[in-house]
């Protein structure tokens, strides 16, 4: 059957770059263990046995620098193991404590299958995820994007010097990851402003994505609203996010998540369990926290946790199935809706942060999995496209200057710039400035190797001060301390060496630390931060 | 209010972003040199926030604060159009201006309803083990 319209599924796949050496066991590092287990494993798992099925799965998937950094770091990729053989071992004991428990015991037994496939592929890969997604890509199964290099919001950076640094450092370590140019650019949190237009050319993508109101924003009217793909005054591709699509899978109100047949995100063992027995797998301070072993539904609209199910696996798989029609259902009367209105074949992007998928909505994964399929399956009228691929293929889009906004709350800034979290700014621009001012000042001199690394290394402190995470999780109070502090440290760290290197009293051993610690971005030159920049 | 715990260059700096179609932030601070006029009530204590709008070049709005809050936000005159701020101080009855900003675009107001805050939400899961 011909297509009635095109579906663009982007998962974006970011953590903010957590790498502590120094310590066995750091609290905040299990935020990547926990995605690696319940997200990326799971959803690289879904796109291989898809692949294998001669299913083209056809996503789009950002992976952030800092990401991609993590997932090839071989001392968190030894912590990882470490942390999968934990729980390994814990759910040997859960099923010795479960056996007289059949409904327990099933989900522990899915959980024992979840932590062995995370096991057997990272063994399979060498504890690399990077390759099996560098080898979907090359196989045309999926595309990969990349997003600014320490995932600023970029409309926060005043200065032109600072968003050129994150594009350029971004587009080079994909090049280093990937062994190809990028195409697409994700900005962090679909923040857009109509300079960034610039900046993306000059770095050589062609394509990013804007939030649905970027587009009824614009300067010019956009006729086909976020159905079709636009193109900025210098040819840069744009896609708009469907909000429709969105709401239907996140929405806490509306959405498939809640669904009282998923499993419940906050009862978690880590919680429940004797605290003795569950000890051991807390970290070195020995609070209670989650454990990711988590064996409840949601059972019910505002159940109580106490008075929460069993989670059925099986049960779950079933509303999957059911999820997985509603959705499609719903995006081909979407794209009917829109044929008979305008005459065209729609576009429908879905934009999701991947993270979302495994991590807090477990059965995502299978979800995502069960809507590839069932097109090619029941042969619906409706094809999965990547970016590059619809812009190869469709007429030249429309010219528009999408409006200012972002994903975030509100649509605009406000989770970055609030009362919480603004006292920040002094620090980020205080070595930024620096940054440019010194890059300026050395670009053209000959450097010794401990200059030439300590301002390189200033770099990448300045580059991680800039990450979106930390105002963040000050606005959201989690992680606070550690964030204030990150965010202080890199700051502190970028002002301390240049001021080092000014003054030529470079402290080696100091640098050395840094540069194990925040070992991000191997080839990176200071020199990307210069007004006029080689780049 | 959180605060930084660690001490900054004293340099001079007046920075504009963006908040929301209502609002921009401001920041600033001062060199050794300024600061010390302020201490020692060279400058008056109350300064002045001028913004201007770039595309027509008028005088928007006028925002007053001590010179040591260090920052505040700015109410957006006209949202959807180019603004700089200016920072002035007062010496011998007479305002000086003594920082620039950078110019900042304001966000056009969309007509953002409740059933948009989802996407916000897609953050909050992230973190919260």
């Amino acid at each position: 059957m011909s297509s009635r319209g095109s579906l663009m599924f982007l998962l974006h796949a970011h953590l903010p770059y957590v790498n502590h050496p120094q310590d066995s066991s750091f609290l905040e590092e299990n935020w990547f263990f926990e995605a690696v287990v319940e997200t990326y494993v799971p959803i690289i798992s879904a796109l291989e046995r898809l692949a294998a099925e001669g299913i083209r799965p056809g996503v789009a998937v950002s992976i952030s620098p800092t990401l991609g950094a993590m997932l090839e770091n071989e001392a968190l990729e030894a912590k990882l193991q470490l942390y999968v053989e934990s729980r390994l071992e814990l759910l040997e004991k859960e099923v010795e404590r479960a056996k007289n428990d059949p409904a327990l015991l099933k989900i522990v037994r899915h959980y024992q299958d979840l932590y062995q496939e995370a096991a057997e592929i990272m063994h399979k890969y060498s504890g690399d995820l990077i390759t099996p997604l560098k080898a979907l890509q090359h196989a045309g199964q999926i595309e990969i994007l990349t997003t600014a290099a320490t995932h600023a919001v970029l409309p926060l950076l005043a200065r032109p010097e600072a968003v050129r640094a994150q594009l350029a450092v971004a587009a080079e370590d994909y090049e280093d990851r990937f062994n190809r140019k990028p195409s697409g650019f994700w900005l962090p949190e679909c923040a857009y402003e109509p300079r960034l237009n610039s900046y993306l050319k000059l770095s050589g993508f062609s394509y990013t994505f804007t939030e649905s109101h970027a587009v009824e924003l614009a300067a010019s009217q956009a006729p086909n609203g976020v159905y079709s793909p636009y193109r900025t005054s210098n040819g840069v591709g744009l896609f708009a996010r469907d909000a429709a699509s969105s709401r239907e899978v996140w929405s806490s109100k509306f959405g498939y998540p809640g669904d009282p047949a998923y499993r419940e995100f906050y009862r978690d063992l880590g919680y429940d369990g004797d605290y003795e027995y569950i000890r051991p797998y807390l970290g070195s301070d020995g609070v209670r926290r989650p454990l990711g072993l988590k064996y409840h539904r949601i059972t019910g609209p505002g159940a109580d946790l106490s008075a929460k199910q069993y989670y059925d696996p099986d049960a779950a798989m079933a509303r999957v199935e059911a999820h997985a029609s509603d959705f499609l259902a719903r995006r081909m009367k979407q794209t009917d809706d829109f044929y008979a209105a305008r005459g065209t074949r729609p576009l429908i992007v879905s934009c999701y942060d991947a993270e979302l998928f495994g991590h807090w909505w477990f059965e995502g994964p299978a979800f995502l999995e069960t809507v590839i399929r069932k097109i090619r399956q029941e042969r619906l009228p409706l094809q999965f496209v990547t970016p590059s691929e619809y812009l190869n293929s469709c007429q030249e889009p429309q010219e528009l200057t999408p409006g200012i906004s972002s994903w975030g709350e509100n649509g605009y800034f406000d989770p970055w710039v609030n009362e919480t979290n603004d006292f920040i700014y002094p620090a980020v621009y205080a070595a930024t400035d620096k940054m440019i001012e010194t890059a300026n000042r050395f670009r053209n001199q000959d450097l010794s190797s401990l200059n030439a690394r300590a301002l390189n290394q200033a770099a990448r402190e300045t580059l991680l001060a800039q990450s979106s995470d930390w105002a963040f999780l000050l606005y959201i109070g989690s992680h606070s301390a550690y964030a204030k502090s990150r965010l202080e440290d890199h700051a502190a760290n970028a002002i301390k060496l240049l001021g080092e290197v000014i003054e030529k009293r470079v402290d080696e051993t100091a640098l050395a630390e840094l540069e194990q610690k925040n070992s991000v971005f191997p080839r990176l030159d200071f020199r990307v931060f210069a007004s006029i920049s080689k780049f | 209010m959180p605060e930084l715990s660690k001490p900054l260059p004293a340099e001079d700096r007046l920075v504009l972003l963006p908040k929301n179609p209502g609002a921009f932030f401001i920041f600033w601070q001062f060199s050794a040199s300024r600061a010390e006029a302020f201490r020692a009530g060279s400058f008056e204590p109350g300064i002045e926030l001028r913004m201007s709008c770039v595309d027509d070049g008028a005088h928007s709005a006028v925002t007053r604060a001590d010179w040591h809050t260090g920052r505040a936000y700015l109410p957006v005159p006209s949202p959807g159009r180019t603004y700089k701020a200016q920072l002035y101080a007062q010496r011998g009855g007479a305002w000086e201006k003594l920082l620039e900003s950078n110019i900042k675009a304001s966000p056009a107001a969309a007509g953002m309803a409740e059933d948009r805050a989802y996407a916000s939400l897609e953050f909050h899961k992230k973190v919260l083990s």
